[in-house]
């Protein structure tokens, strides 16, 4: 189960299990984004590369307008995985 | 735990399910899923994506071992490919140069305590465990 969407804030919140099989589902929603925004990541249990590769390459593209995305609320599992793929040195990560 | 998949992303799911519900028959540690669902999910999809030269399934095999659990992914009629020859992935890059993919397999040999190769006669396989670190939790990737 995977679920994206704003909240009230204009954060994206993300939630359940981004996998491969999720992953088209969340590159549509990201890509609809032209600015920078927080993802709030605090019901997300899982991540693998494919949601990796979402994030990373909407990160490039919204860094190239000078925005980002900011992550928010991540759990440390979530966080062990960032750091092992390098990501803590790319985005502006804050933990739960 | 022996059980075949179709070559789809959609199975995924079923992979999930399959292994929560053997983690509780026996009792494995939960902080293991992490890194298993990890391995097994990179492995899975690497096959689907690659191995397009044949419609069979992928045989998922789990079963319990000293302090952990042993995962072992059969793909049948396919060409060689080893999972476990490093590769190699610049996490230390900055975002200019950071392109999307390659990362799988190298969280794969990250995660996995032991993992082990096999190829004969057309079929690969792959072993991996994960094992609790003595007198640890495993609650942390």
């Amino acid at each position: 189960m995977f679920d994206i969407d704003f909240n009230d804030s204009g954060q994206v919140v993300v939630s359940g299990r981004l996998d491969a099989a999720q992953a088209p589902r969340a590159r549509q929603f990201f890509d609809a984004i032209n600015g920078g925004c927080a993802v709030d990541m605090s019901g997300l249990d899982y991540i693998s590369s494919a949601g990796l590769g979402v994030l990373l390459s909407t990160h490039k593209r919204l860094m190239a307008g000078k925005s980002g995305l900011e992550l928010v609320n991540v759990n440390p599992h979530i966080r062990d995985i960032f750091r092992y793929s390098g990501f803590d040195r790319l985005f502006v990560i804050r933990p739960a | 735990m022996k059980k075949t998949y179709r070559r789809s992303f959609d199975q995924i799911a079923e992979i999930v399910a399959d292994t929560e519900r053997f983690f509780a028959a026996e009792h494995l540690d939960p902080g293991l899923r992490m890194k298993v669902d990890l391995s097994l999910e990179e492995l899975f999809v690497n096959m689907v994506t690659y191995n397009t030269e044949t419609d069979r399934d992928i045989q998922l095999e789990m079963r319990r071992v000293t302090g952990g659990v042993e995962v072992c992914l059969t793909d049948y009629d396919v060409e060689r490919f080893d999972p476990t020859i490093e590769r190699q992935v610049d996490i230390d890059a900055p975002l200019a140069k950071r392109v999307p993919g390659g990362l799988g397999l190298y969280l794969v040999l990250k995660m996995a305590d032991s993992i082990h190769y096999e190829y004969h006669d057309r079929v690969s396989k792959i072993t991996f465990r994960n094992i609790v670190a003595e007198g640890t939790a495993a609650d942390h990737v």
